[in-house]
């Protein structure tokens, strides 16, 4: 196969997985108004237990499982614990003192949750560097004298992505949860006077988020080893998608995803790997220049 | 007034303290400046900074760089940074004043955690990973004069004690003018504010060219500890600095004196807990992040107005 046709392939299972981490991104914006830096850390987090679930003898699939289902559990936790007890006060407090502060406060809470995730994976794991197994080849297939660049798990990357889009597309459109969340972010205050629980809405966006996030943990770090620090450039490369897609659309957010993939990609096989860090700055920027709605958003949400 | 006492105060503190002590309350003086930076920009205007480090790490490049190649004097080198990062400042400002909360945040993250490829990218001027070594020059005449011999550490510490006194000077009395009053206002009521007649835009970008040059000032005094580098500036900096910020009190200058004192000596103190008890590598390693985060946490929910804020709410409630 042609060389540049191997590299496009290659960029839409990369592309997938940074198209997910987008996905759960929109997803609890969406629901709850909050960026969620700390969504890769919950992912690294669940990871390494998957990864001590396998070095402990049990199967790649339970421990895959078992990291999908925690992500998800550990997202209604924060939800809980965390995001719903500054909501509360934010929307109790009546001084401009502290009503200020709250338009910060979920940002600086989910950072401070990312620190503490990164830092007790740190004090469990010791911060090294570990592989993640994966459950099929990860070098390139052979074709006759040929190895094409992509292997067997990018095939596998991209058919699980694409069973679980269709999940979650079938869950939106088909369900009267998915009609109620689709409600529930359009307009809390008729949902809610629909007889949405909009509260519980809320968290199951958190659970969905999460688990996308452990999802798209277990299917990266087969190719980039597991560190407390391995998936913060996932989450950047996932926040500039959900930015390229306008961060309102789901859609908008996969296909952004693909974008990223591909440019990140192209650049690092035709041009220099180290450059990938600065072109998505450009890109960021550019996009949040020129074109802040996204690709697909309409509305100028994101202007102030 | 408050500016000399507090210069004195500082001098004083490192007197009594030894030269190593003076290391580390160089270092505070530094993180008050930078934490004031965002006080500015995060407490009065309303815009949220993770990048703050690398507006720090512009000053001390431009710095480190008209220091090498042009041979110019410190004070002079520092003007020059503190212009530097008030242009950076204003291109990042011209788009930030256009986005809100979490697409600013997005955005001044990503540009914080490039700065170690972009200085690998232009190694030529940036010298990569090593960085640029930057040192004072030799203290002038008079000054040793007066205070006799004057070490490294030293000489650090009284370099920068009179532009933390500054900085605190001006932006006291820049929250006190019309801009203060302004990003309060395009802060708490946005639309209210436009249609009294501001700005809005315009003094958002303000507040954001402010805040670069204060941590570009900040930067360049950082840079002068040895050298300028990627390591010196990383993500993690901008990170602890809105730590020190949000847990100091981030609507109050007293919050960033308290926030960059929290910074520079909550991880001793950790460090000396964790000898103490012995407590395995690991954990020792971590434990400073850990808290820290916690901290953190436990600010946002419970008194989000921060350390300086809370004392300031209790003050008002028993007034009443």
């Amino acid at each position: 196969m042609d060389t540049f046709l191997s590299v496009l392939f290659l960029s839409l299972s990369k592309g997938a997985i940074y198209g997910v981490v987008a996905f759960g991104l929109v997803m609890v914006w969406r629901g709850s108004g909050i960026l969620n830096f700390a969504q890769m850390g919950q992912a690294m987090f669940t990871t390494y237990i998957a990864s001590n679930l396998i070095i402990n003898g049990q199967s790649y699939w339970i421990a895959a499982i078992i990291a999908i289902v925690l992500g998800g559990l550990l997202g209604a936790t924060i939800q809980q614990l965390v995001m719903r007890p500054i909501e509360a006060m934010s929307s109790k407090s009546k001084t401009s003192d502290i009503e200020a502060i709250f338009a910060i406060v979920p940002i600086v809470a989910t950072l401070g949750l990312l620190a503490l995730f990164q830092s007790v994976a740190g004090m469990i794991w010791a911060g090294e560097e570990r592989g993640f197994p994966a459950p099929v080849s990860t070098f390139g297939i052979l074709v006759g004298e040929d190895i094409l660049p992509f292997s067997a798990f990018d095939i596998f990357t991209i058919g699980v992505l694409a069973v679980v889009l269709v999940i979650t597309v079938l869950f939106f459109r088909m369900t009267n949860m998915g009609l109620a969340m689709r409600a529930a972010a359009l307009s809390p205050e008729v949902a809610r006077l629909n007889g949405v629980r909009v509260d519980r809405v809320k968290t199951l966006g958190w659970v969905i988020s999460g688990a996308l996030a452990s999802l798209a943990g277990v299917l990266v770090t087969p190719t980039a080893n597991l560190s407390p620090n391995t998936l913060d450039l996932v989450l950047i490369i996932g926040f500039t998608a959900a930015v390229i897609g306008g961060i309102e659309s789901l859609p908008g957010a996969i296909l952004g995803g693909v974008i990223i993939g591909t440019l990140v990609n192209v650049i690092s096989v035709y041009i220099d790997p180290e450059n990938v860090f600065v072109s998505i700055l450009i890109v960021l920027f550019l996009v949040l220049l020129v074109r802040p709605q996204g690709i697909v958003g309409t509305k100028a949400g994101r202007l102030a | 007034m408050i500016s000399l006492s507090f210069l004195l105060f500082f001098y004083l503190l490192g007197q009594v303290l030894g030269p190593y002590n003076q290391g580390q309350l160089n270092v505070v003086l530094i993180y008050f400046i930078a934490i004031l930076s965002l006080v500015i920009l995060t407490g009065y205007s309303g815009q949220i900074s993770l990048g703050q480090g690398a507006l720090m790490a512009v000053g001390g490049y431009v710095c480190a760089i008209t220091i090498t190649n042009f041979l110019v004097p410190s004070l002079l080198a520092i003007a020059i940074a503190v212009l530097g990062s008030l242009l950076v400042g204003l291109i990042l400002g011209l788009s930030a004043a256009r986005l809100s909360g979490p697409y600013l945040a997005g955005a001044t993250l990503v540009l914080s955690l490039a700065i170690p490829s972009l200085a690998i990218r232009f190694e030529s001027v940036l010298k990569g990973d090593v960085g640029i070594q930057l040192y004072l020059s030799e203290p002038p005449s008079w000054l040793t004069r007066v205070l006799g011999t004057i070490d490294f550490d030293e000489w650090n510490y009284v370099f920068t004690l009179p532009f933390a006194a500054i900085v605190l000077f001006f932006v006291i009395n820049l929250t006190r003018s019309k801009y203060g009053r302004n990003w309060s206002a395009i802060r708490d009521r946005p639309i209210a504010a436009a249609l009294s007649g501001i700005n809005v835009e315009r003094t958002r970008i303000y507040a954001f060219v402010l805040s670069s040059g204060i941590a570009g000032l900040a930067g360049a005094l950082y840079g002068f500890r040895g050298v300028v580098g990627p390591s010196v500036y990383p993500t993690a900096l901008s990170l602890a600095l809105l730590t020190g910020a949000v847990i100091g009190g981030v609507r109050h200058i007293s919050g960033a004196l308290i926030g960059a004192g929290l910074v520079v000596f909550l991880p001793d103190l950790i460090n000396w807990f964790s000898n103490r008890f012995q407590l395995s590598q690991n954990v020792s390693d971590y434990l400073p992040a850990f808290i820290g985060a916690v901290l953190l946490i436990l600010t946002v929910i419970l008194n989000p107005s921060g350390i300086a804020g809370g004392a300031h709410h209790h003050r008002a409630e028993s007034h009443k």
